[in-house]
This record gives structure tokens, sequence and C-alpha cells, in this order.
């Protein structure tokens, strides 16, 4: 490879230069966002707002450090989290001199935008589809685990995949949390891309008692039907909605349902987690002890990509060791760091 | 009158209805008994009492099935349904999935309803011929060996019912998670050519014989029958139903029509069975409910009944499910045609989108064993 760090750090520095103009021109870029992901126009806003555009240098490094070294990489990105192309792009061009990106055939729309405004003749959008004719020798795959096991599969020989797979977030409530505005800060995380990402929340933790469980899943609910006012959820396909019903008439026999507008909440007890589906539903769980807490995690563990806390001093002991830790509110603003998902 | 009485109470009236099948003249209307199991349920099964409230139903107001609300296949993986305290079960089957590591459970007060509906009605769609006794052959493990499975229960009570009592070794050809295809055939080749037998088999397990007898056949005596069951879940190679039923037949030299299709689940406690039906050139082959169940196609957004000849979900009453939950709701796609349904496979859960995860994910983690958990 050719570059030295600072080159590297550089080349990551104009993309972000570029997501600043893609950001300027968001009001035009709007309506096909939405077209493309369901989401409501102030629903887009809140995502343009919840973009990584600027970093400091020392998350950069880090970021230059995590990607490491190919000659080409090619990055096949998912839908739904439509400012996710940034973070990829960065990953891809840190770690390659030649960076080709097929954009989701969903959601092109900001990939698309990011990589004219970027103007950098190391990156090019490819159209093709078929993994098996990419002569990169690393590829950077975003989305299900079924689409990066089908990568994986059809990749050529030789070719390192990296995959990002299904992920969900946690959140964690200590014995001293305010019930009432941690509930509002957890809002702000939930109600981002509608919960369709991977450091989407699904489901909260509360030390303490079920009363302290139920006391937080109704000020949730409330939360969230506030929210709707000024952040509409988008459009939910079919098979959300029928996931969605499932869920809601299994937690109203499971334990008790807290239904808003536009969400749901629900709360349990009981030893086994069914975890709700994206579109604005949170499980809370009562957790009497840390310890309970951590069992509770531990079962969760493979597809625990991020923990939100009110004190994220405490999450060091309960979550899985790759989970990115993040004060509520903030879990769908990690550091420009490397991959959200570091699950390796 | 205390859960255990009025349960037994309520046993008693579906065995009733059971035991006029035959004769076709049921002693009492569906709905009145569904209203009373509503009831009991929404009373005696605590979760049930909390859906009922959630969807604003009173108990004392249901006066028809449609009337009560269904309970999510998924509540038997994250919750206990049932009307007793666990120790008060008999018996207890599971599901194959996981929730998490969680299976579901259906557990049974009393498997005397279960035995009874099972029996009565495969005898009329299932068993070849009314001589008795008929050879049962079962490519599946025997209850002893699977004892918290509900397809080995009623496997095996088959082989007892309507095998004249023979079990183990002469009936059963799994064992240890392995199909003994050599004594399968041996069995076969034993059978008296003029007595019709009754292979009992779920989808993948007819796929591993039919590649472990390499393109061989095994022929049946004339006018046997074999029943089918289940999906693959990845537990062989998939075989599009056309073909596999064209090879079942080759293989045992059968007709096409002799191979039975069941419909049944962990969490019911009555089966349904394939049979042609409809007049004349329509005449195609559906699925058909014993007077104590009903399938009802559903909107998987709303609940509600589709139209007549749309595909839904599977909403199943079956009064048998005394103790648990009489109203299901499963994750199985169906269309009401000529005086049956249709199986249209699986419901498309929500797809993945993004990195997003998909509760069915959860759902399927594990791989067991090919004959484990069928």
């Amino acid at each position: 490879m050719t570059r030295g760090r600072a080159e590297r750090v550089a080349d990551v520095r104009r993309l972000l230069t570029a997501a600043g103009v893609v950001y300027a021109d968001r009001a035009r870029l709007s309506p096909d966002i939405v077209r493309a992901t369901g989401l409501s126009p102030e629903g887009v806003e809140l995502g343009f707002a919840s973009w990584e555009r600027d970093a400091p240098s020392q998350d950069l490094e880090a970021l230059v450090a995590a990607a490491g070294d190919a000659r080409h990489v090619h990055v096949v990105l998912s839908a739904n989290v439509f400012v996710a192309p940034l973070r990829a792009l960065a990953i891809g061009r840190a770690a390659a001199d030649a960076v080709t990106v097929r954009p989701s055939p969903r959601d092109p729309v900001l990939a698309r935008a990011l990589v004219e405004a970027a103007a950098d003749p190391a990156v090019v959008l490819v159209e093709d589809r078929d993994i098996a004719r990419s002569t990169a020798d690393e590829i950077h795959v975003y989305g299900r685990t079924e689409a990066v096991e089908a990568v994986r599969a059809r990749a050529a020989p030789g070719a390192k995949v990296r995959g990002h797979a299904s992920g969900m977030g946690v959140a964690w409530i200590t014995a001293a949390a305010d019930l009432d505005e941690t509930a509002e800060r957890l809002c702000r995380d939930v109600v981002a891309f509608d919960q369709r990402g991977c450091l989407s929340p699904r489901v909260a933790l509360v030390e303490g008692g079920e009363d302290r469980a139920v006391w937080f899943a109704r000020a949730l609910a409330d939360g969230l039907t506030r929210w709707a006012n000024p952040v509409p959820r988008g459009r939910l396909h079919d098979d959300e909605v029928a996931e969605a019903t499932r869920w809601r008439e299994t937690m109203a026999f499971a334990g008790r349902v807290y239904e808003g507008n536009e969400n749901v909440v629900a709360s349990t007890s009981g030893p086994r987690l069914a975890v709700p589906p994206s579109g604005r539903h949170v499980l809370v769980v009562a957790a009497p002890t840390r310890a309970d807490a951590a069992a509770r995690l531990g079962s969760l563990g493979h597809v625990v990509v991020t923990v939100g806390s009110d004190d994220p001093r405490t999450v060091a002991s309960l979550a899985p060791p790759h989970a990115r830790v993040s004060l509520l509110g903030r879990m769908q603003l990690p550091p420009l760091d490397g991959p959200v998902d570091r699950r390796g | 009158m205390s859960a255990r009485t009025e349960s037994d109470a309520l046993h008693a009236r579906v065995r009733r209805m059971m035991r006029a099948f035959p004769e076709g003249r049921p002693p009492e209307s569906f709905d009145a008994l569904a209203a009373d199991l509503a009831r009991f349920q929404a009373a005696h099964v605590a979760g049930y009492g909390r859906l009922c409230a959630a969807r604003g139903v009173v108990p004392s107001r249901i006066a028809r099935a449609a009337d009560a609300p269904a309970v999510p296949t998924d509540a038997f993986k994250a919750s206990h349904v049932f009307a007793f305290e666990e120790s008060g079960a008999s018996a207890a089957f599971r599901t194959s999935g996981t929730t998490l590591g969680a299976r579901g459970v259906h557990f049974f007060r009393d498997l005397g309803t279960y035995d009874l509906g099972s029996v009565t009605f495969a005898r009329g769609l299932l068993l070849p011929s009314a001589r008795a006794p008929t050879p049962v052959l079962v490519l599946g493990p025997s209850p002893a060996d699977a004892r918290d499975s509900s397809l080995a229960h009623m496997c095996g009570l088959f082989a007892v019912a309507f095998g004249g009592g023979e079990t183990g070794a002469g009936a059963f050809f799994v064992g240890q998670g392995a199909l003994d295809t050599s004594g399968f055939r041996a069995r076969v080749q034993h059978l008296d050519a003029a007595v019709p037998a009754l292979v009992l088999a779920t989808s993948f397990a007819l796929v591993h014989l039919l590649d472990a007898l390499g393109g061989a056949s095994v022929p049946l005596p004339a006018g046997s029958r074999v029943m089918q069951t289940g999906g693959y879940k990845g537990k062989s190679r998939e075989v599009a139903p056309d073909t596999l039923s064209h090879d079942v037949a080759r293989a045992f030299a059968i007709d096409p029509r002799d191979i039975v299709g069941e419909y049944g689940m962990t969490e019911l406690s009555s089966q349904f069975w394939q049979r042609e039906a409809g007049p004349g050139e329509g005449r195609r082959r559906v699925y058909v409910e014993p007077p104590w169940a009903r399938v009802v196609p559903v909107s998987p957004q709303t609940l509600e009944p589709v139209p007549e000849g749309e595909a839904g979900v599977a909403r199943i009453e079956d009064l048998a499910n005394v103790d648990s939950a009489f109203a299901v709701v499963a994750q199985d796609m169906v269309r009401r045609v000529a005086s049956g349904f249709e199986l249209l496979g699986r419901a498309p859960g929500a797809a993945p989108r993004g990195c997003s995860i998909a509760l069915d994910e959860m759902l399927s983690a594990g791989a067991p064993r090919p004959f484990e958990g069928a």
C-alpha cells in the first residue's frame, strides 16, 4: 500500500467534507429518501441530524487503524439507515486505494450523492449485483445475516469478506435513573430511523422490581406518543405490520402492553424474551439485580451491537465486550472510529 | 366450581362431540362450547385473561368462537399457556424452534381428549381400510425415545390404535437420531401382501429414505397409504412437493393419491387431513377439519377474517385444547376452498431490513439433529 496513515485520514476527511455538501443539499434529496426508506420527512430530517459529518482526528486515526489494508475494497450497502454509507465508504477508503460501491437498490440516494460530492477518482459506484464478478481483494458487506452469508458463499476465492450483519441495541436503566427523564432520552434512540438500524434499542432492562419497569414502560409509551407529533412514524411494510401485530398479541398474553400513538411498549418479568420488531416497539424487562441484567444481556449477547445507559460506567460489567456503550439519547451517534458493529 | 372440575366437564363435552363424529350429529354447537372454553381459559390461564382485557373483550359476553381473541403460537414460547401449575401436567410437548434457547411448551392435564380426537378423525380419513389391524410403520422415533414430541405421541397412538398394539422395533424406524433403512426394508418385505399398511413420516424423513434407497423401491401392499407431514426445517435437502409425491409413490409402488398430507402442530390437540374435495373437474386436495376444530384465514395485519377465497394467516379454533388455548394464530398461510383449506406455506415474517434484526432469526437459533424434536 502506498499511502501512509496521514494520507488515509486526509482521504477520509474529504468524504466528511462531501457529507457536509450533501447535508447542505438535503432539502433536494429528502423526497427521494422518503420514498426509498418509508420514513416520514421529519424522520429523514432526524436521520440527517444523527449523521456524523465531522470527527476529531483521534477518531479518524482509530478508524484508519481498524480499517486494515487492502488493494481494492468492494462495499455492498444495505438499506434503511440511510446515512450509513458515509461510515462504510470511510472504512473502505481508509483501507484501500480503490473502492467500488454497490448502493442498496432500495435505498441508493445518499450513497450516490456522497460519491458524486466526493469526486474522488478512487471511489466508484457500480451497479453489478453479482459479487462473483468483483475483482476486489476485500468485500465489506452490510445487511442481514443471510445476505452476508450469501456474499461470503458467492465471493471469488481469495477475497476476504468482512460482514456487518443483523444486530440491535439494548438500554440499561440503573436504579439511580430518573425514570421519566430517562424514558424521554431513550425515545430519541428509538424514533431515529424508525428503529430499523442495528443501533436501535429494542429491549430496555430496568434495574429494580416490576413496579419500576412498569413505570418506565408507561413513561416510554407516553414519550413515544409525544414524539409521534414532531416526528411521525413513516410507512411500515405489510410484513412489518404483521410482525408487529404478532408481537403485540404475544406480549399482551405474556406481559403488559402499552399502546400509544404509533408505538407499542410491553413489559414483562417472565424468564423469556420475545424481541420486538422494528417500527417503534420496545420490550421493557425488570432486572432485580445487576446479575439478572448481566444474564439477560448474556442471553442476547450475540446480537447486541450497542448498549445505552443513563450511567455508561455501569455497563462494563454487564455488556458483551464487543458492544459499543453510550449515553441514552446518543445511541445513534457513535464516534466515527471504526465500524458501528464491532462483533468482528 | 374448581378449575379442575370445570376442566373435567369441558373435556367431557368435547369428548361427546368426538364420539358423535361417526354419526355426524354433534351433541351441541361449536360456538356454545367455544364460548364456555373461552370463559374458562380467561379465568384460569392468566395470559389469556390479559389478552382479553387488552382487546377489550369481556369473557362473559363471548357468544361465539369468533368473539374470542386468538393466542399467537409465539406465546407458547414466551409464556405459560396452561390453566394449571406445571406440576398438574400429565404431558408436555415441546416445539422444535427456540426463542434465544427457549422452546415452546404445550402442557396437557389430560391427554385422553387429544387421543380420542386424533384416533377418531384419523380412522375416517387416514386409514387405508376399515379392516383391522393395519400394520403401521413409523419413519420417526418412538414416543419413549421422544417424550416431548407431539408427533411421536400421535404416531405411537396410531401404532397402538390401528396396528393392533404393535409398538417398539416393529413399528418405529428412527433410533438415536438415525433412520434404520435396512430395518424398514426388512419390515416391509415381511408385510402380508393382502393387508394394506400405513406408513407415517415427516417430509424430511421421506427424503432421507429416498436418498438411502438410491432409486430402489420398497413396494407396499396394494392399497397402502403414506402419511406425510411437516416441512423440512433444514433437516434434509428440500424437494418440490410434486417431485416428492412422485418419488414416494414410485418408491412404495402406490398411487400418489394414497399419500395423505397431515397438518398439525405442537400447540394444537387436533390434526387436519388431506382429501379430495369439490365437484367434478374442480376436485382438488384440501385439508379438512374435524367438527371440533375450525381453520379461519385472517389478515396477518389486523387478525380479522379475510374475504372468502382470499389467503390469510391461520386462526385455528381447536376445542380439544381445553386447558391451554382453544384459539391460536399460527404462522402458516391458508385459503378456504371446497369445504376445506389449502396450506400455502409459512407466513412471511418481516423481512429483516438493513442490519436490523428480525424476531424469527432469534426464534430459529440452533440446529437440532435431523430426527430430534420432530
